[in-house]
């Protein structure tokens, strides 16, 4: 009953607030309230109190929400929701749909992006027409993305949290920053939008800041928007091709958006071959939600990004004291830089599998374990695999269990030598740790014993790791 | 503003361009023969591919064949995949028409002898889909005479003629590698929940009775990996160079086969302890299996002359 009431008055505000704005949303003078937020369409939103029922119609905004901690508000998210894997769960609302099932729902805010309001003005129109909350919000350009998190705290009421957030947020990106300053020469890289045309960036998009963040030089700097306050800028063929010796590295977007071609397809379009990145195989995919979305993921996307150039600075294994014995975590850290495998980032797709691991179900690897992106990364690829739903992040590695790591990395072959390895029936792959010896990529002790059950050293591991390579 | 007349002009010249286009083909086709009995066509239908390399190995290479096998004939091309076609026309603004666009076509261009021939594995669901378009040309006497032709495992499995196993069988030795002791292939079908996913286990029957050191199983039906992997144990092989046996080596051969993917084929099969190659070709590359397509087509147009 409470709530009734109070949904009226809101409503009766918003009536009056909205017909305040009618002609000239900028200019008009909001009616008093406890929390007022312009929107990226100029219109000012009144709340009375932090938004409790949310509906959230973009990816984006949905993965904020929850790294904003609002799992129990978020009532409704978008129809293409990938993370975190809890956003999955959400019933989902599609603005192609009928209004009225939002409407059921009774939001107190309903969160949307210009594109929604550009394709489907009527569906908003309905929705604020039943005296909705609905609130446009998209940062274009990277340097409002601070804006427009503290846009999304102030309707929730989660200021603190987002102030916090946005500190880690930025240390993340300034020690990146920090480590790419001093390398030189820096890679130049031509970054690919859209396979369609072979688009690129603007200059001031979120990619082009990362790329510069992760100490890239864009190649394609000069490149205009395709239209007014798109992040998309053409290119194409000819002006590729007469930039063919300036570009180290070629990076295409992949994802559902906007996406750029395979490193395979890439290397094989007509004349392409005279790029340098492709004769010296340096083409990447790079997830559109990691670099290209305004979420905290985007730290993510520019460490993705650094790596990918510089991987000897990047994917190098060193803080740890080569005596301590070696962790899950850290072999999972090893093996991910040691593949320089790009760090997973899950599609909807994947949350539609029947088998294997699903991301994020590791229940002693949170969201936010320091290791988290690793030992994901390292599981999706198959080099580790957890018992259940547990990863055992902390406990040691055995000789057994890196054998049979280190037998994923490599392609071994059988070789003529024979080996007698007098322990072989304590080994719970036999014919894994017969090969590992045979390449001596792991050795026998004295006794010609394997000692499966033994742990090893994050030296013994580098070694082994190095051995690897050689072959 | 120089921009704005740009936006107009190109569709412009675009338009132009497609319309210049059309008539050059309006104009070949004015060197066929006028309308009449001898207006032949084939149309090779296949699943198509969105990797521009896998397409000009696998399925031109076969498409060519057939081309220049029967010189009387107009040699077309359909894919049967919306998504694939859509693909092409906005990546590479490459057309391909899909079977019942591409039929309309050669009707309405006046063909009166269409064999449809299409390049599948397995008479599976895209087969029914294909034969479902062929019917209705057929029931609207579209052409004089329409035909479609059989996929490489095209006999029926509930007749006792398995001569399109063992010539299969044949062309698949073309492509095995020299195997030692211990060695063995895997083939990865695509598999399916269709009654004709028997063919998969028809193969694995031939490819014994060959004593070819190979076995199959597949992505979606079965024999499942579980399965292939106890056939392995039971072999006590150690080694496994991993195929695809589809037309096309392309996502399912490149992710699910030969990915760094914890459910890949190849990482279920290293977690045993085989070691694992693959190779990364696909049926269509392989000239044993392009001229099985082309001996399925002329048992097609046989029929058409009956």
């Amino acid at each position: 009953m409470i709530r009734k009431i109070i949904v009226l008055m809101f409503s009766l505000l918003l009536a009056l607030a909205l017909a305040g704005c009618g002609s000239s949303p900028t200019t008009s003078a909001p009616q008093e309230g406890k929390i007022q937020v312009v929107d990226d369409l100029g219109k000012t939103i009144v709340l009375q109190q932090p938004a409790k029922r949310i509906i959230s119609l973009y990816s984006a905004h949905t993965e904020n929400l929850f790294d904003l901690g609002l799992e129990q508000e978020i009532i409704g998210v978008s129809s293409k929701e990938t993370y975190p894997p809890a956003s999955v769960k959400k019933p989902a609302f599609d603005y192609n749909g009928d209004p009225e099932k939002i409407l059921a729902q009774q939001p107190d805010l309903v969160l949307i992006r210009p594109f929604i309001q550009k394709s489907k003005p009527d569906f908003v129109k309905a929705l604020e027409n039943a005296n909705i909350n609905v609130v446009c919000l998209y940062p274009e350009n990277f340097s409002r993305f601070d804006d427009y998190i503290r846009k999304l705290a102030l309707l929730t009421g989660k200021e603190t949290v987002a102030e916090e957030k946005l500190k880690q947020f930025h240390q993340q990106l300034d020690e990146i920053q920090q480590e790419t300053a001093n390398i030189s020469p820096k890679k130049r890289v031509f970054f690919e939008s859209t396979e369609t045309e072979y688009r690129t960036i603007t200059p001031d998009s979120i990619p082009a800041n990362l790329l510069q963040l992760a100490g890239g030089i864009n190649v394609a700097a000069d490149a205009k928007a395709v239209s007014k306050e798109s992040s998309i800028a053409s290119y194409g063929v000819e002006k590729i091709l007469a930039r063919a010796a300036e570009i180290d590295v070629y990076i295409a977007q992949s994802g559902a958006m906007n996406a750029g071609g395979s490193p395979a397809s890439i290397k094989i379009r007509p004349a392409f071959n005279e790029i340098k990145a492709v004769q010296e195989n340096q083409i990447y995919n790079v997830d559109e939600k990691l670099v290209s979305s305004p979420t905290f993921r985007l730290a993510l996307g520019a460490k993705q990004l650094a790596r990918m150039l510089y991987p000897e600075a990047f994917d190098k294994f060193t803080q740890l004291p080569q005596q301590t014995t070696l962790s899950r975590q850290e072999l999972a850290e090893m093996v991910v830089k040691y593949k320089h495998k790009e760090f997973f980032s899950p599609t909807s797709k994947h949350y539609n599998r029947t088998s294997g691991h699903l991301y994020g179900s590791f229940v002693d690897v949170a969201l936010d374990h320091p290791a988290f992106n690793y030992i994901e990364t390292a599981v999706q690829a198959g080099y580790l695999e957890g018992a259940g739903n547990k990863f055992e992040p902390d406990r040691a590695v055995t000789r057994d269990e890196l054998s049979q790591v280190l037998f994923l990395l490599a392609d071994l072959k059988d070789t003529a030598t024979d080996v007698t390895i007098k322990d072989i029936s304590l080994c719970e792959k036999p014919r894994i740790v017969e090969l590992i010896v045979k390449n001596q990529v792991l050795t026998l002790d004295q006794q010609k014993q394997f000692n499966p059950s033994t742990t090893v050293s994050v030296q013994e591991a580098l070694a082994a790791l190095n051995r690897l390579q050689q072959l | 503003m120089k921009k704005i007349a740009l936006y107009f002009l190109v569709p412009l010249l675009v338009g132009l361009l497609l319309t210049g286009c059309g008539s050059t083909a309006t104009n070949d086709q004015a060197k066929e023969p006028p309308a009449s009995q001898d207006k032949k066509a084939i149309l090779v239908v296949s699943f198509g591919t969105s990797y521009p390399d896998a397409r000009k190995a696998c399925i031109e290479s076969t498409e060519n064949k057939i081309k220049d096998t029967f010189k009387d004939y107009q040699t077309r091309r359909a894919f049967t995949s919306d998504i694939i076609i859509k693909k092409l026309a906005d990546r590479d603004k490459l057309m391909v028409d899909d079977p019942e666009q591409a039929l309309t076509k050669l009707q309405q261009e006046g063909y009166k002898q269409v064999v449809v021939q299409p390049l599948h594995i397995i008479p599976g669901k895209e087969f029914d889909d294909l034969k479902a378009v062929v019917d209705k040309f057929a029931a609207d006497k579209a052409f004089d005479k329409l035909v479609l032709g059989r996929p490489l495992l095209g006999y029926q499995i509930d007749s006792n003629n398995t001569k399109d196993f063992d010539v299969a069988v044949d062309a698949l030795k073309k492509q095995l590698p020299a195997l030692q002791e211990k060695q063995i292939v895997v083939f990865m079908g695509h598999g399916t929940e269709h009654q004709s996913n028997t063919a998969y286990q028809m193969m694995n029957d031939t490819i014994k009775q060959a004593n070819l050191p190979a076995i199959v199983g597949t992505v979606e039906g079965s024999p499942t990996l579980d399965e292939v992997k106890a056939s392995l144990a039971q072999l006590q092989v150690q080694d496994v160079t991993l195929m695809p046996l589809m037309l096309v080596a392309g996502d399912h051969a490149n992710n699910d086969m030969a990915g760094d993917e914890e459910d890949s084929w190849k990482t279920q099969l290293k977690k045993e302890g085989y070691t694992v190659t693959p190779y990364l070709h696909g049926l269509g590359e392989n000239e044993a299996i392009q001229a099985i397509f082309v001996q399925h087509t002329q048992d097609a147009i046989d029929q058409l002359n009956k």
